[in-house]
Order: structure tokens, then C-alpha cells, then sequence
């Protein structure tokens, strides 16, 4: 189990102090966006939240991607441990086996797809199911979570 | 002028009511009978859904082709922060189309279309299990399909492209693509078919070393429960072979390559957090001049902090110069380090040339805008945007020439 104080997290949180050099009217002479960055969560929190289970972290608004991150967590130790098992053997050999190289190919590929997921929930705030819910709301998968449910 | 292609279909299409949400400012048009329900916007349209009995689909391209961008990264496609900083620099936020397949892996925005390459798997999931290739095996991919479609986007034909759900590991029914004025194709081998290279305007290769793609791995992976470090470790070890042989020779023929090392300002420094990034930009490309630091062809090493600007430790440098790189003339820019403050950023900025930017301060306000990403405070994000800018330049050099009609006008 992997503790968060064993996490290098890139360091994200308020990467600008928040007394910036240049006067306010000459920021807004650049129109730059004037986003408050404290009110997104940083990284190591959004970290510590979304490793921890359950009822979806950060933003699954729709039971469909509650279930999607669910199923892709529980396929990522599921094929961790298909991957294991297939390069088991006899070393070099077993270890240069296309089902060895496949089966973390495999691994790679779900890992990707709930990190992109949790970044576009966590990070980018859009639910990947709100355009399809906003069409069918009335669907199983559209079922929008209350905190204090399941 | 508007190409226009006519699709034939046999009933009513529910999906036409849901076109105005699309992005694209292109014509779509779609009958019923004889009466015509004009779309203003065109986009992706669900092929699962029964298609009505005339759609025709004009491309607002002006006449000029669609401009090509290839995209070789190995982090999977269409929401990686690099897109995000290319699109948001052409203008507007790219979103996944609207009312089709929720796991589709294209993003669409006014100007530009994201395509994943992943949606060209010759072989889903089971297949490549089957037969005993990754993903990065170009045995997995069908070329020929990719060069088919992206030719006919270019071209300005709409294509229909397959969908690969990678929650499922399947081959979903294809989606309706519409040609854009950019379309970026994202993925493992945007370069690695002769025919593919050749459609591609400019292409970026982005170069994560062993160290770093360790380091980020880690943070992307350790919060879930299946992982540990053996296994991350294990992961890259096994697709290394594939990698090597058929990604990471493809950075030969990119026109520009992000390199992303680990710092060296941080003796024995491994936790990836500072960077050191390094855009080497090939030489002659057409309508690319390359940015550089002060003097054009010199070879320049900058600390910007000092008594004008005082930066927190590790600090910052820079460093310029010609080199080549695979028998080719290039331009190195370098940075090492973080941006810790808005002053450090826009100092640099007014120090570099050729950025192609369009007013005073507008790098800076593109990191700004993305600035929870990763890369925001290092010269992955500044890198990004730059290449954003000299896409957004070159695209405007095409058109004028093509056209040869004011910049306002093609646009319209």
C-alpha cells in the first residue's frame, strides 16, 4: 500500500507567490486571467482523495462514471496481477515473452484511462457522461449520487 | 467556397436535433422529407443513431486545405495538457463532441479537431492478447486506414473513424468527423508510416527520458490500489522494447522535439519535480523560424535571476545554441528549473524572439490560463504554448499564401 508521504508529487500548489511583482493595473493591462488558484484542489490533495475508494472521488456526478472509475480501478490490480503471474518463469525469457509484454501493456492502458478520468474529473471538473445525461437524463447510468448515498 | 460531400441515408435522424451544441462553424444540413432544418454548426454526428435521409456536410475551410499537425506522445491522447495548451491557443476550449459515444478520445473546437490514433487499433484488446502484440506494435494499427482518413480530411472530405473505447478494450461504431481547419492527430505513431509523414504539415515529438516518465509514472500510479513501485517499474521495463523500436525512432522526422530530462540545477535530484526541457526545433522548416534567445544562431547560456530579478532556489537557466540532431541542422532552446513567480515568466518571455505571439505578455497569460496543470511552472508548459504560437503563426502564413486574401476573409 503506498503512503502519500512516499508520493513525489509535482509541486502545483500556488507556483506563483500570491504578492505577484507587477502592480494589479499592469496584470490587467495583459488580460490575464485573474482565476483564483486556491480554490482548486492541488494535486496532493486531489491525490490523497482519489486513491482512497468508494463512492467516487473529486467529481463523478453520474452513477455511469462512478461505475467506469470503479471498474478501472478494480482492472488495474486485476491485470497487475495477470501481468505478474505471466512473466513468472525463467528470468530473461519469461520476462521478454510477448504475453509478459502484453499483459503490462495492458496494465499501462487502464492506468492511463483512470488517470485521464480522474484528472478530468478532479482537475478539469467536467463529468465525461454530462453531454449523454444531459440528452437522457432518465437513463440508469445518468443517476446523479447524493453525498449520503450507498 | 465549401467543399461539400453528401452522405445518403434512409430515416429520420433524432441526432440532428442535438447539432446545436456542435462546435465547428461549418454548414449542416439536415432533411426530412423535403423540409430542410439547417444546422449552424457541424460536428460529430452518432453513427449508431438512424441517420436522416440527406445530410450534407460542408467544410467552411475556405478552399484551403486542412492544416495536419502529428503528435507523437506516449501518455494516451486527446486530454493530455499538451492539447489542451495547443487548442487554447488557436482559440477556444476543446471538448469531446457532444451527444455521441462518451468515450470517445476526439476533442473538437471552433478552429480544431484532436484525433487519437488509438482509434486506428487494427486489433481491440482481446486481439492484441490474442496475437501477442502491445499497443505499440504497429502490427496493432492499421495504417492504411489512418492514411486513408486523415488524406480525406485534408482533403476535405468528412470521414466516419472508428472509435477505440479504451474502458472496454473494444471497437466501438465509428463517429462522423467533419474536416477542420486544424486537425491534430495524437498518439504513438503519427509519424511512423511514410504516407502518414507526408500529410502531416508539422509534427512534435515529445521526448520524456527513462528518469522523468519513472518519476511521473509513480505520481499518476501510487494512488491506486493495484500499484506499487515493482509494478510501475516492471510496466515500463516490459514495453520498453516496443517502445524503443517503434515510438522512439519516429523523433528523427519530427520538425520539433520537446525533450523533458531531469534537472541538473538539483545535484542527485530524483523526484522529477524540477525539469530540465529542451525544445530542439529543426532548421529550413517551411514557415517555422525557430525562437531563440538574443542573437540568432549563437550559442547563449542565461541565468535570469540576478540584481534585476531575484528568483527562489533551484532558480532558472537558459541556454541556446545550434546543434544537430540525427543528421539534421537544429536550434536547441533550454530551460532548466521552475517559474515560481509571474515576474520570472514575463521577464522571459520579453527576452525570447520569434515567439510568434500576437501581443505583449501573451505566453504568459496562456501558462496562466492552464496554470493546475502540469508543466505550468516549467519549460514544458512554456515549451508547449511556444510551439502552440508557431503552429497558429504557420497555419496563418499557409492561408495567406493560398488564398491570397486577407487574413479577416478567411476566416469568415
Amino acid at each position: 500500500m503506498a503512503s502519500s508521504s512516499t508520493i513525489a508529487l509535482l509541486n502545483l500548489s500556488s507556483p506563483f507567490s500570491s504578492r505577484p511583482i507587477l502592480s494589479p493595473s499592469t496584470i490587467a493591462s495583459l488580460g490575464v486571467a485573474t482565476r483564483r488558484r486556491e480554490k482548486k484542489p492541488s494535486l496532493a490533495t486531489v491525490k490523497a482523495s482519489g486513491g482512497g475508494g468508494g463512492g467516487g472521488g473529486g467529481g463523478a456526478k453520474y452513477k455511469g462514471t462512478q461505475m467506469r472509475e470503479r471498474l478501472l480501478r478494480e482492472m488495474i490490480e486485476e491485470k497487475v496481477a495477470e501481468a505478474k503471474e505471466a512473466c513468472e518463469g525463467e528470468g530473461e525469457a519469461a520476462a521478454a515473452s510477448a504475453e509478459c509484454r502484453v499483459a503490462w501493456d495492458e496494465v499501462e492502458e487502464v492506468s492511463q484511462a483512470k488517470a485521464h478520468l480522474r484528472l478530468k474529473l478532479e482537475v478539469l471538473r467536467q463529468d465525461p457522461l454530462e453531454s449523454f445525461c444531459g440528452d437522457n437524463p432518465e437513463t440508469d447510468e445518468c443517476h446523479v449520487y447524493d453525498d449520503d448515498d450507498e | 467556397m465549401a467543399v461539400c460531400t453528401i452522405h445518403p441515408t434512409q430515416s429520420l435522424n433524432p441526432a440532428c436535433s442535438s447539432i446545436a451544441s456542435f462546435h465547428q462553424k461549418q454548414g449542416l444540413f439536415c432533411t426530412y422529407g423535403s423540409r430542410a432544418i439547417m444546422a449552424k454548426r457541424g460536428g460529430v454526428i452518432i453513427q449508431n443513431h438512424p441517420p436522416s435521409p440527406g445530410v450534407v456536410i460542408c467544410s467552411a475551410a475556405g478552399g484551403s486545405d486542412t492544416l495536419v499537425i502529428g503528435l507523437a506522445a506516449d501518455s494516451g491522447c486527446g486530454k493530455s495538457t499538451f492539447m489542451r495548451r495547443l487548442t487554447s491557443v488557436f482559440g477556444g476550449a476543446a471538448e469531446p463532441p457532444k451527444g455521441g459515444n462518451p468515450d470517445s478520445n476526439t476533442l473538437i473546437s471552433d478552429t480544431t479537431t484532436v484525433i487519437c490514433l488509438d482509434d486506428y487499433h487494427a486489433l481491440d484488446r482481446t486481439g492484441r492478447k490474442e496475437n501477442g502484440v502491445t499497443a505499440l506494435d504497429p502490427r496493432a494499427n492499421d495504417f492504411d486506414l489512418m492514411y486513408e482518413q486523415v488524406k480525406a480530411l485534408k482533403e476535405g472530405k468528412a470521414i466516419d473513424k472508428p472509435i477505440y473505447n479504451h474502458v472496454t478494450g473494444l471497437l466501438d461504431p465509428p463517429e462522423l468527423i467533419v474536416p477542420p481547419k486544424i486537425l491534430v492527430i495524437e498518439g504513438l505513431h503519427p509519424m511512423f508510416d511514410p504516407r502518414v509523414r507526408e500529410l502531416l504539415d508539422f509534427s512534435i515529438y515529445l521526448d520524456i527520458s527513462n528518469e522523468v516518465k519513472f518519476a511521473w509514472k509513480i505520481q499518476r500510479d501510487m494512488a491506486e490500489r493495484g500499484h506499487s513501485l515493482e509494478s510501475i517499474k516492471a510496466s515500463i521495463e516490459a514495453r520498453k522494447p516496443d517502445f524503443d523500436a517503434y515510438v522512439d525512432q519516429q523523433k528523427q522526422y519530427a520538425d520539433a522535439v520537446i525533450e523533458v530530462l531531469p534537472t541538473q540545477l538539483i545535484p542527485d535530484d530524483n523526484e522529477g519535480k524540477v525539469l530540465r526541457v529542451r525544445l530542439i526545433m529543426k532548421e529550413g522548416v517551411k514557415y517555422f523560424k525557430p525562437v531563440y534567445l538574443f542573437d540568432e544562431g549563437s550559442t547563449i547560456s542565461w541565468v535570469p535571476c540576478g540584481r534585476k530579478l531575484t528568483c527562489s532556489y533551484p532558480g532558472i537557466k537558459f541556454f541556446y545554441g545550434p546543434d544537430t540532431y540525427f543528421g539534421h541542422e537544429v536550434f536547441v532552446l533550454e530551460m532548466d528549473g521552475q517559474f515560481d513567480r509571474l515576474a520570472e515568466l514575463i521577464y522571459v518571455e520579453s527576452h525570447l524572439s520569434n515567439i510568434s505571439t500576437k501581443f505583449y505578455g501573451e505566453i504568459t497569460q496562456q501558462m496562466l490560463k492552464y496554470s493546475d496543470f502540469p508543466g505550468s511552472n516549467d519549460g514544458t508548459g512554456l515549451f508547449q504554448t511556444i510551439i502552440g504560437l508557431k503552429i497558429r503563426d504557420l497555419w496563418e502564413q499557409i492561408i495567406a499564401t493560398k488564398t491570397g486574401a486577407p487574413l479577416e476573409a478567411a476566416k469568415a
